[in-house]
């Protein structure tokens, strides 16, 4: 195999140009977090801004630990045909520092204004009818696990393990491409085997502490599955957005085949089903037990105090049609995952739900007087939608920068003469 | 329409390509021929009946009839035979029923799965294990089918109009088992089935040329006439991989209804949403795990160490214990979340699990399912077999205990403290139990006897032989 590709023509540039839009995405980056920062003069907006932008925080964390998982996974299996999908991931990996960066708004807001993220880290905090957070028994009783110090000894810890984590398999992996030692193989196996157990605890425990706990009565042990579904199809679609991209400029004509598409379109297909079948479960059987400690969660979701369905029921709907039903469909047809303007479509579209997905679980915690969640069709997209762009301008940056440093795909990994030659 | 291509001039980078070198392991090692490979699966079937087998095959028969008194003391005295008293009204009868469907999983995941994943190993596997899968599935439906009762009423559980006008419960979980473990027991034989063809059509004409003319035409009648053509090839391919795709979510459905049998219920330790897919690991965990244990003594019996190699072994150990860790992260959310939720029922239940009547239960449940597999992070350990084969009794022995734990537990404190009890089995459910893996050996030795316990014509298409470059690196 390597005889094949030592022989191919070089017709085209001899090394990946360094892509020019690295500087652009870092000032709409920065503009989408000013933008965001902005809506913190707007008087009694602390929340909304706060809640918004553990959304965009929750989204990009996501595809970053998605990527991580994806690259772990891959060297476990010894995988072959998604060696230059993971060089990409690897780039995305070096995203942890900035989004880790990112996060320390918040936890300076739960600080220095308790209860302006997450309820629970304020005892004075008024709960609609029911007393104070610090007389709840049911906040008492997990008191232990849910406090500041907590939540932000943990969040460090998290984002500490998943830096280090993809420090060395960034480090392995690059450092091969210019000494060829098949150590560094062994080194991101094992890093890779030891990597998925902690990444798979932090990744539950950090879907608790940020998300889940914005209702801290409701519990779910599935929850962390759910999010790890999320993880995985969010970095496989930034993945296959990438590919595409990197065909488009050229990079990886030759390179990139319609098996390949085909193998990542799968891939998407596994997880639109992993993710339906994890969400159904924990709806199903919260729905059949019926026990009122429980289904609040979904009531919340579902109706007003007053009995009227809520715009979110629409958003429940939105994510069982469009975040299951349509994708599933559609990409059951081979040609839907091989033709790119088709798979683009279908990875974009599943990007967009996860994001309605990641508003759904966290933005009903904005309640009106009533205790009602508040509408989704409000201003509060509208920093959904500055958040994300701030945040994801910085992802992309940083994976552009990461993306000049290095070889296109990994020249001397043991099984990239397999992946260049991916066949059925 | 854009479609990634490979007929664009190739980038400059492609120059600079040098894979570090990392062979692949041989999953057919010592550089075995296609005859080797028949000659060694066919032999077992035309050989001389060994010794071992009808010493086996006899005691297996003995431990069956235990089952077989079981279940007829059972239906001549009723269900008061099993130790079921309120409140533990399901006991082992549920237990062993799905101890048995979880071992009957991995069959069709090997099967099915991996073969849509490409997973070439598969091939030396699959087809005892698709075996194991079906004769599970028997095993499993003796509980259900004779803790009815009267169970020649067996039949109302299917929506046939009947003379009492009675109508099935469809909002009962136990219904949807009669539909899950049915579908996915015919599909599982028809998945086994089709890939046997090929196979039985060559042991076909082996007895023909031998002259054994009477197994000859038994094994034709069930090879369906298969010449080995183009057109059957294309048309078998299609159909397996068809039996492969409908396979899939049956094995994931089946577990997943089965989990619902608990979840669906408001039972402190049983309701709990992330049961559909710990049930599937625990399934695939202890379903790999009866594959070690019966696949390494049947490698060492008639030394096929070349089909089933290291490999293999190393792959079924991962697989071991990538489930377990998945089955010991269930466990642990399970009793956070009791705790985090600060129900005190729930909390209960699971404190009761670990430290009351029934914590050697527990216990042993942990240390066979989350311990014992940490020992195949290490090489060494998956080198030895004799090791592996130990390891892998545990995880059996774990998994039947983690129903036990699951069931026994809840229901022996339910809400009501002044009907908590110990629960005991009786030696009717003890005999009829232990019986079945008599049953289940008797079919798999039979299986042994009179079918390939490899698919040959997979095998060889995993061979270097088969692979059109010949091992020139040309693509």
């Amino acid at each position: 195999m390597s005889t094949h590709a030592a022989t191919a023509s070089s017709s085209l540039p001899a090394e990946t140009a360094a892509p020019a839009g690295a500087s652009k995405a870092l000032v709409v980056g920065i503009v989408g977090i000013l933008l965001t920062a902005a809506g913190l003069f707007v008087p009694g907006n602390g929340k909304v801004i706060a809640l918004t932008w553990l959304v965009g925080l929750s989204f990009w964390v996501a595809i970053a630990i998605g990527m991580l998982l994806l690259v772990m996974i891959h060297h476990i299996f010894d995988a072959s045909w998604s060696v230059v999908l993971r060089r990409q991931f690897e780039h995305g990996l070096s995203a942890f520092k900035w989004l880790g960066l990112l996060f320390v708004p918040l936890l300076v807001a739960t600080w220095v204004k308790p209860g302006s993220v997450w309820k629970w880290t304020n005892l004075d905090y008024q709960l609609h009818g029911h007393g104070t957070v610090g007389e709840d028994i049911l906040y008492v009783k997990k008191a232990a696990f849910l406090n500041p110090t907590m939540l932000t000894v943990m969040t460090v810890a998290f984002f500490g393990l998943w830096m280090f984590l993809s420090a060395r398999l960034r480090k392995a992996s690059f450092t091969q491409d210019t000494d060829g030692d098949i150590k560094w193989t062994f080194h991101n196996r094992v890093t890779a085997a030891a990597g998925l157990f902690f990444t798979a605890l932090t990744l539950t425990a950090a879907s608790i502490y940020w998300i889940k706990s914005l209702e801290y009565h409701w519990f779910s042990t599935m929850y962390g599955v759910w999010f790890f579904a999320n993880c995985a199809r969010g970095a496989l679609a930034i993945g296959v957005l990438v590919l595409l991209w990197l065909y488009a400029r050229g990079d990886l004509k030759g390179i990139l085949n319609t098996n390949h598409m085909h193998s990542v379109g799968q891939l998407v297909f596994a997880f639109t089903v992993f993710w339906a079948y994890i969400s159904f479960s924990q709806y199903f059987l919260i729905w059949g037990a019926n026990i009122p400690e429980e289904t609040f969660w979904y009531n919340l979701r579902e109706i007003n105090a007053d009995g009227f369905a809520n715009q979110w029921k629409w958003v429940g709907m939105a994510l069982l049609f469009g975040h299951f039903l349509f994708p599933f469909l559609y990409l059951l047809s081979y040609k839907n995952k091989i033709i790119h303007s088709r798979i683009k479509f279908i990875v974009i579209c599943i990007l967009a739900t996860i994001l309605l997905d990641m508003c759904y679980n966290i933005l009903p915690a904005l309640k009106d007087a009533h205790g009602d969640a508040k509408p989704f069709l409000s201003l509060n997209l509208l920093w959904v939608a500055t958040s994300v762009i701030g945040i994801g301008g910085v992802c992309v940056w940083s994976y552009l920068r990461s993306f000049a440093t290095t070889k296109l795909i990994p020249i001397r990994d043991p099984r990239i003469g397999e992946c260049l030659t991916h066949h059925e | 329409m854009a479609h990634a291509d490979t007929t664009v001039a190739k980038p400059a980078i492609l120059a600079e390509v040098k894979p570090a070198s990392l062979p692949r392991a041989e999953l057919v090692e010592n550089n075995r021929s296609f005859a080797w490979v028949t000659d060694k699966i066919c032999g077992i079937i035309e050989g001389k009946t060994p010794t071992w087998w009808w010493v086996c095959f006899t005691l297996a028969c003995a431990l069956a009839s235990f089952t077989v008194m079981g279940i007829v003391y059972l239906v001549s005295a009723g269900v008061g035979v099993w130790g079921l008293a309120n409140p533990v009204n399901w006991g082992w009868a549920i237990v062993n029923f799905v101890f048995w469907i979880g071992i009957g999983h991995a069959g069709t995941l090997i099967s099915a799965i991996l073969c849509l994943l490409r997973q070439k190993w598969r091939t030396s596997i699959n087809r005892a294990a698709e075996a194991m899968t079906i004769f599970a599935v028997v095993c499993a439906g003796i509980f259900p089918v004779f803790h009815v009762g009267r169970v020649w009423f067996a039949w109302f559980l299917f929506p046939i109009p009947n003379a009492n006008g009675i109508w099935q419960n469809f909002r009962s979980p136990l219904e949807w088992d009669v539909f899950a473990v049915s579908t996915y027991g015919t599909v599982s034989v028809l998945f086994w089935y089709v890939g046997l063809i090929p196979d039985l059509a060559v042991l076909r004409d082996r007895f023909n040329r031998a002259g054994n003319k009477l197994r000859a035409t038994l094994y034709g009648i069930f090879a369906m006439g298969w010449r080995g053509s183009n057109r059957n090839w294309s048309n078998y391919e299609m159909a397996y991989l068809i039996l492969a795709g409908v396979s899939t979510p049956l094995v994931l459905s089946v577990h997943t209804i089965v989990s619902f049998d608990f979840a669906i219920s408001l039972l402190p330790g049983w309701h709990t949403t992330i049961f559909p897919p710990y049930f599937v690991a625990g399934a695939i965990f202890s379903g790999f795990g009866m594959v070690l244990t019966l696949m390494l003594p049947l490698r060492a019996i008639y030394k096929m160490e070349d089909l089933i190699t290291q490999y293999h072994i190393d792959c079924m150990c991962k697989i071991v214990l990538a489930t377990g860790t998945i089955v010991g992260y269930a466990y642990g959310m399970e009793f956070f979340i009791a705790w985090y939720g600060a129900n005190p029922y729930e909390g209960f239940a699971f404190i009761n699990r670990a430290f009351g009547n029934y914590a050697w239960a527990y216990w042993i449940m942990i240390a066979c399912n989350v311990i014992t597999p940490q020992f195949f992070w290490f090489k060494k350990v998956r080198q030895n077999t004799a090791f592996v084969w130990v390891l892998s009794i545990f995880v059996n022995v774990g998994m039947w205990f983690e129903r036990f734990v699951i069931t026994v537990t809840s229901l022996a404190r339910d809400f009501l403290p002044s009907s908590w009890g110990y629960y005991s089995p009786t030696i009717v459910d003890i005999m009829t139990f232990f019986g079945t893996f008599g049953v289940f050996s008797v079919l798999f030795l039979l299986f042994i006897r009179f079918l390939p316990v490899m698919p040959m014509a997979e095998i060889k298409a995993v061979m270097p032989q088969a692979d059109p470059h010949a091992g020139h690196d040309h693509h």
